[in-house]
């Protein structure tokens, strides 16, 4: 069977987008209406653009209304830079915020559905991290569409795309990126429900591929988040910045691993333990369920850790409660309807009477592939390669640094993706409209691989050993100890994952072959995290290390890692782009190494 | 222990309907298996993956009822695979044996995955987007949108095209755009920043239209989103849509 996989087509165009997310349709829809003429594919995992992952950010999207007298730019920028504990560049800080109102009222003027305030204009709320004069009081920043503003912003950039002609190939994975002289000229893709492989030449390529939270048993992250994007970067000998920058949310539901939110606890949920001890005045005498995120999460972390958890039967997992039914029926009401029917919906648990199971949920990926400014990708030597850009979660500009705010990630994915588009527009004109051939030469190994393998062991059950152990190991605790033994056994899993036979040969929507390229994805994203998470030590933002707690100045650095062969890796670093706080400007001592304390 | 049915596992059988594009077999396939009581049937599906059979193909993405990709039908109702846990369907179908098809939106790639593309065609027919915005009322500034306008057709906005509507609804398999399709050429009717409302109206009043629907409800009735479907397509036939409110 394996003989038939071959490239069976070769399809051209001047843009390529991998992965068709709200931050890959912004830069489509952008380059599509300024240059009608460009012939745009955008593929997709998932059965249809709309199914990304982008479809479920609930909260909103930060940016400062230039209307408003009390909220200005430059508290945007240090919010975002204080959130980062001090590692993000502040000269894509400064870029992004100052563009976001024009962003949002492009996604406006196109049709998305915003809340409304009693003046039918846009409503904002307040999130964590988001303050007025420098961390004085809550800022009233974001905009929002209900409880479902990605799926604003994701109907929107793919409504603009769809109307403006742009060609989808969809449930398709790209599994190589191809280069000619240094230059990237497309990808080969792999189209699941036919089972050929295609070839798609381009004169400009941007990697949109999101996240990569399927590394952690509990995530928030849908299914197709396998860090694919990041995968293909090593695969061309290219780096991963920041891979150990991974952030977690201390209250995920046992279950299907999404949000149970701040709000529980300031309205005054309380957290216990298997004995139903309210063990957070232990970890925090004062502030209690109110302090902050990392520290509730390491809480109830230590707390499994230390015997106190609860097995849940079903999930096979241990967690701790969190109980609301101590709160007046009008809370449980108004304030908390949304998050009290996940617990009813998900575990068939009525909070005002049951204790709800919560776990820490892996959340987000702040590291990524390493871009400047415009979304073009650089090099070990930051140096820029010619034809490919990356956006949204899989890419690293860096506006997060180590910790990411809430509600500026679909902040980043429609600045990012206007800016990497404006930066497309201006390539096309540099670069000749005759599109070079090149092969690719690892999908076609890679696969046969998979099709000739035998053994019998179980993809499925791999991926949940991964899962388990980069949860125990190199979630919210991490120690050397504990990283070195995941490193050895990530290789182990990877023979066994070698070893693994295919149950059908067939090509056709064969899941268990893409499962088992995803899963080989997997293992590589793990075992860059653990080793940069090995290496920098210190505790920065999300990345704790427990035999280091402290942030320490000789690690003020990006991290980069390379690594072309499995367990093969090389090490890098990149300066943190301090340009507001060197430019000595206004306020300009707001952004030197200030402490991340709220 | 559950306080539902005082049972902590079940024996279920599952009966799924597969179908193999490279020899173009169609069966059913049994499998028993224990499962505890708040599993969902995503959670099945992988488990089956996991210990029985790698080769069953199925689709999920979110799997918390945001994006609408596991939709199946389970005894004969299309749902959200993702949202339905053991406990409650043993309930509310009253057996521990479920017949699991895919929906009968569009031809069927594998088992329980059909072409989505092919379904979404009859979406893109309305052009689920807006066609000549209005300009903006001052320049640099937002549209404004009473809360009141937008309470109109709000509900409807929250679709996520699960196609759980169009495979319930008896019109859907003719021409009939189908019910969620009809919701997004009815949000931009209603919706004050979109300007091309005859080639709106051409679409919901043509033969492909609202007045293929004969009222059954069945779209209402299965959105798991409950979006009040049928009402809006009501109201689409009264004329109600291009009423200033
Ligand atoms: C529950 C939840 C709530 C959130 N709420 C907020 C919020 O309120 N505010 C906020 O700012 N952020 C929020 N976030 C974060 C935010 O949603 C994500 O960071 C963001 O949507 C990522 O967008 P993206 O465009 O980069 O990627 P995605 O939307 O994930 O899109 C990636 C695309 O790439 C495709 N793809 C992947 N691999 C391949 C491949 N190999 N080949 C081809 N295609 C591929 C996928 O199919 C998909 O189409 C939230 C996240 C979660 C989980
Ligand atoms: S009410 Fe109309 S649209 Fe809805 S299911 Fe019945 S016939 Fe179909
Ligand atoms: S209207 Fe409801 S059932 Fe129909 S596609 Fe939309 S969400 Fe699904």
């Amino acid at each position: 069977m394996s003989k038939s996989l071959k490239i069976a087509s070769t399809l051209q165009c001047d843009l390529l987008i991998i992965g068709a997310g709200g931050a890959g349709l912004r830069c489509a829809a952008e380059v599509l209406e300024k240059r009608p003429e460009t012939s745009v594919i955008a593929i997709t995992k998932g059965s249809h653009p709309q199914k990304s992952h982008t479809s479920t950010a609930q909260g909103g999207l930060a940016a400062v209304d230039p209307k408003d007298p009390a909220d200005k730019t430059i508290y945007h920028m240090f919010d975002t830079w204080k959130g980062s504990d001090c590692t993000a560049d502040q000269g894509v800080v400064r870029k992004i915020t100052e563009a976001a109102w024009e962003q949002i009222l492009w996604l406006e003027t196109r049709g998305m559905h915003f809340s409304r305030d009693h003046n039918g204009k846009l409503s904002k709320r307040t999130f964590g991290g988001h303050t007025l004069n420098f961390g004085e009081s809550s800022a009233y920043r974001a905009v929002f569409e209900a409880d479902r503003t990605g799926k604003g912003i994701m109907d929107t950039c793919w409504g603009e795309s769809l109307k403006r002609n742009i060609s989808f190939i969809n449930q398709s994975i790209a599994t190589e990126l191809l280069f000619k002289d240094n230059q990237c000229i497309g990808c080969l893709v792999f189209k699941q429900k036919t089972g050929e492989l295609v070839r798609v030449l381009s004169r400009a390529t941007v990697l949109a591929t999101g996240g990569s939270g399927q590394v952690f048993k509990v995530t928030t992250n849908c299914r197709q988040n396998t860090g694919d994007g990041l995968t293909l970067i090593l695969q061309a000998g290219l780096p991963i910045m920041d891979p150990e920058a991974v952030q977690f949310h201390p209250t995920g539901i046992v279950g299907p691993g999404i949000l149970a939110s701040e709000t529980l606890r300031s309205v005054g949920g309380i957290l216990r333990n298997k004995e139903l001890e309210p063990f957070m005045e232990r970890y925090a005498p004062k502030m209690k369920e109110l302090a902050p995120r990392d520290l509730v999460a390491r809480a109830i972390v230590s707390e499994i850790r230390e015997g106190r958890g609860v097995l849940n039967p079903d999930h096979r997992l241990e967690h701790v409660w969190i109980d609301l039914r101590h709160l007046p029926d009008v809370v449980h009401e108004k304030q908390i309807p949304e998050v009290t029917g996940f617990f009813k919906k998900y575990l068939n648990i009525d909070p005002k009477h049951e204790l709800c199971p919560v776990h820490p949920s892996n959340h987000y990926h702040m590291g990524g592939i390493p871009t400047n400014a415009s979304g073009e990708i650089l090099d070990r030597s930051q140096k820029v390669i010619a034809g490919l850009f990356a956006v949204g979660e899989c890419a690293a500009a860096s506006f997060h640094g180590f910790n990411r705010l809430g509600t500026n990630s679909i902040l980043e994915l429609i600045t990012m993706g206007k800016f990497a588009a404006d930066r497309v527009l201006d390539y096309f004109n540099s670069v000749s409209d005759n599109l070079p051939e090149a092969k690719g030469h690892l999908t076609l190994s890679r696969f046969s691989q998979y099709l000739e393998a035998g053994g019998d062991d179980n993809i499925g059950k791999i991926r949940d050993a991964l899962r388990t152990l980069m949860t125990d190991k190199v979630s919210i605790f991490r120690t050397e100890a504990g990283l070195l033994q995941t490193m050895e056994t990530l290789k182990e899993l990877k023979d066994r994952a070698d070893k693994t036979a295919l149950s059908s040969k067939s090509l056709r929507m064969n899941q268990e072959l893409f499962q088992h390229w995803e899963l080989d994805n997997l293992l590589s994203v793990s075992m860059i995290i653990a080793r940069a998470a090995l290496d920098r030590r210190e505790s920065r933002g999300a990345h704790y290390r427990e035999d280091f707690p402290a942030r320490k100045d000789e690690f003020n650095y990006h991290t980069l890692v390379s690594m072309t062969q499995f367990g093969e890796v090389e090490m890098a670093k990149r300066e943190v782009d301090m340009s507001i706080f060197n430019e000595k400007g206004e306020y300009y001592e707001k952004f030197g190494m200030i402490e991340r304390k709220y | 222990m559950s306080q539902k049915t005082g049972q902590q596992v079940y024996n279920l059988t599952l009966k799924i309907h597969r179908y193999d594009p490279d020899t173009h077999r169609s069966w059913i396939q049994e499998y028993r298996l224990e499962a505890g009581r708040i599993l969902r049937f995503v959670d099945l599906f992988r488990k089956i993956n996991e210990e029985q059979d790698a080769t069953l193909a199925w689709n999920s993405s979110c799997e918390h009822g945001q994006c609408g990709t596991c939709s199946v039908k389970v005894n004969g109702k299309s749902l959200l695979a993702c949202e339905l846990l053991v406990e409650n369907a043993v309930q509310y179908f009253n057996t521990t044996t479920f017949n699991i098809e895919p929906l009968n939106i569009a031809p069927v790639v594998r088992d329980l995955l059909v072409d989505l593309e092919k379904a979404y065609e009859r979406l893109d027919k309305v052009r689920p987007y807006i066609i000549r915005p209005a300009p903006a009322l001052s320049p640099g500034e937002e549209y404004p949108i009473s809360p009141h306008e937008l309470e109109g057709y709000v509900n409807a906005t929250r679709c996520i095209n699960c196609f759980c509507c169009a495979s319930a609804c008896i019109s859907s398999h003719r021409t009939f755009l189908g019910p969620h399709a009809m919701l997004a050429a009815i949000i931009r009717v209603m919706d004050p920043r979109e300007q091309e409302k005859q080639e709106r109206l051409k679409i919901l009043y043509s033969d492909q239209g609202v007045y293929r629907c004969h009222s059954s409800r069945a779209c209402s009735f299965v959105c798991p989103k409950q979006i009040d479907v049928a009402h809006f397509i009501a109201l689409a036939k009264e004329g109600g849509i291009t009423r200033k409110r």
